[in-house]
């Protein structure tokens, strides 16, 4: 039982999408620009061409903020998104009857459907495949080459998630939504 | 009249020649044809879903909902909108509205078949829905309870229509009230499904909630004078006369209210400079589908009825059907309004800008199974007329 969260250092992102890559190759998610459960966002460069300010242009890895309150469960008529025991916010495919309500209530563009299933998937911190395993990262986090991502249980102090949202200011995405998200950006 | 299955009073002659039997005028003729042509693009569509299942749709990740949601509020308002002009009549005790209270459940009872008809081929897996609505109910969600209220409300408006066809009017006004509550429930709900979502500020909030009673009402009157229209080929007796005319005057009234409620969203909409509804109303407003929302359902039908105060029932007629094309812009406009903002993620693919409004335009499938629920919607009726008397009985 544990209270799974990230941290992202994302000042640190260079963009390289091998977070996406890995994610894809390691759950299984299908090809193609729609079919994402991570990605990395880019904000536009300042200023006119050609005196473009490059300086300017920030990357925000994001994904599925795995809310405490989560706005797609709540909406969820089936019960098929659900929190399991670690607090990550699932979906059960048996029971998903594909209304799509939890895609439009999800206020960070963080689920999709699944062709295979005809049902809706999204991020699950690896629940599936790395920590079955036993191990305690994510695909995501472990190839990262500049160390943008700390995964770990947020209820335990010792943790190095615990560590950094302890030692330095951090931000959520939309929090005035009253979501709880679980990432946190490291400022 | 003779008595068929479960004590139903069904006409006499009932049968399927009574059905082919209808009069060869060149309207008729059009008509017989649409709804044969639109009950084979319902079957073309359904085949094309079942062979390409959700691809045969242009719904993306961004706009998950498309025509078919919007088609099937359309017609759970017209049918809200039929049970409350039903109920004005046999619950309510209006004296003056009680002949058109059979006609008018039978109406809601057909356009709720044909929203249960368009949404099956919507949702994904519909029989899972059924399962597990049941089994493991989402009692947070507002989907699981317009859904189940919806079901309920069926059920009575059923068991309501049988009284009425018995002239059991002491039974019909029992399930009649039970059935109004549950379905204005369930319908206030269906609005709430747009006000839960915090994510998308265009819709959240009460607004919805309410505005559907009030256009389903609406929506109820337009269908009174289409199928009271229809019934007497626009050439109304006293009786009728004096039913529309009360039915005008309360329209006007309604779409007075309805406009006053319009003007101030959008006013706080976009004066109240809330970020993602402030340009999304200013959106709106340059939006084709808007102006044929508000001409179309609100000037025209309301231009007519202060003409003479709703003494023209076959101009209202004719501003009915104009009324129920504005109101089909009013639900896909509310549908396609909801998602036209993306959510702002920084996602775009790169060397190219991030999408500023997302579009959406529905595939052939959609409007083919669209269009076949109007087809059901109309033969479903017509067959009615030819198994009920649908008249007032003395």
């Amino acid at each position: 039982m544990a209270r799974y969260g990230m941290a992202l250092d994302y000042k640190n992102c260079i963009n390289c999408k091998a977070c996406e890559v890995a994610c894809k190759e390691e759950n299984g998610v299908e090809l193609g620009a729609e079919k994402h459960r991570i990605w990395v966002g880019a904000n536009n460069p300042e200023g006119q061409w050609p005196l473009l300010d490059i300086a300017s242009v920030a990357f925000q890895p994001s994904q599925c903020q795995h809310c405490e309150d989560a706005p797609c469960q709540e909406v969820c008529p089936t019960n098929a998104t659900y929190y399991d025991e670690n607090h990550v916010v699932r979906v059960d495919s048996d029971k998903c009857i594909l209304c799509s309500y939890c895609m439009n209530a999800c206020p960070y563009d963080a689920r999709y459907v699944d062709d295979r299933t005809m049902t809706v998937d999204k991020c699950t911190f690896c629940s599936d495949t790395r920590l079955a395993r036993g191990e305690t990262t994510t695909a995501c986090q472990n190839t990262c080459p500049t160390k943008v991502r700390t995964f770990g249980d947020l209820d335990d102090p010792n943790s190095e998630i615990s560590e950094l949202l302890r030692t330095r200011d951090h931000f959520s995405l939309k929090a005035h939504l009253g979501t709880n998200p679980k990432l946190f950006y490291l400022t | 009249m003779k008595i068929g299955p479960l004590n139903i009073p069904i006409k006499e002659d009932f049968s399927l020649k009574s059905i082919l039997d209808f009069e060869r005028t060149p309207i008729n003729m059009v008509l017989a044809v649409s709804v044969l042509a639109m009950l084979a693009m319902l079957l073309l569509g359904v085949g094309n879903y079942l062979i390409h299942s959700h691809h045969a749709y242009n719904v993306t990740r961004e706009h998950p909902w498309g025509l078919m949601i919007a088609v099937y509020i359309f017609f759970v308002v017209s049918s809200t909108g039929f049970c409350i002009v039903g109920s004005l009549g046999d619950v309510f005790g209006f004296k003056d509205f009680t002949m058109i209270s059979k006609r008018a459940i039978f109406g809601s009872i057909v356009t709720i078949m044909a929203g249960f008809t368009v949404i099956a081929f919507e949702i994904g897996h519909p029989v899972t829905m059924l399962i597990y609505n049941v089994l493991t109910p989402g009692l947070t969600s507002a989907i699981w309870w317009m859904g189940t209220l919806y079901g309920l409300y069926l059920t009575f408006m059923i068991i309501e229509f049988y009284f009425l066809l018995n002239n059991d009017m002491k039974k019909a006004k029992i399930f009649g009230l039970t059935g109004l509550l549950v379905g204005l429930a369930a319908h206030s709900n269906l609005g709430s499904v747009f006000g839960f979502l915090n994510a998308r500020t265009i819709s959240q909030g009460v607004y919805y909630p309410t505005y559907f009673i009030l256009t389903a009402f609406i929506t109820g009157i337009f269908l009174s004078f289409i199928v009271m229209g229809f019934r007497y080929k626009l050439n109304f007796d006293d009786k009728t006369k004096k039913l529309l005319e009360g039915l005008a005057k309360i329209q006007g009234l309604l779409i007075s209210i309805l406009i006053f409620f319009m003007t101030w969203k959008l006013l706080t909409d976009m004066y109240g400079g809330m970020p993602n509804r402030a340009e999304v109303a200013h959106h709106i407003i340059h939006s084709t589908p808007f102006y044929a929302e508000v001409i179309l359902a609100m000037i025209i039908p309301l231009l007519v009825i202060l003409k003479d105060f709703g003494r023209s029932p076959v101009l209202m007629f004719w501003a009915s059907l104009s009324g129920m094309v504005g109101i089909f812009f009013m639900r896909y406009n509310l549908v396609h309004d909801t998602q036209v903002k993306p959510l702002q993620m920084m996602k775009h693919r790169e060397y190219q800008l991030p999408p500023e409004w997302i579009h959406y335009f529905p595939s052939a499938t959609e409007i083919m199974i669209s269009l076949g629920g109007l087809g059901l919607c109309i033969a479903l009726y017509y067959v009615g007329t030819k198994a009920f008397n649908l008249d007032e009985e003395h």
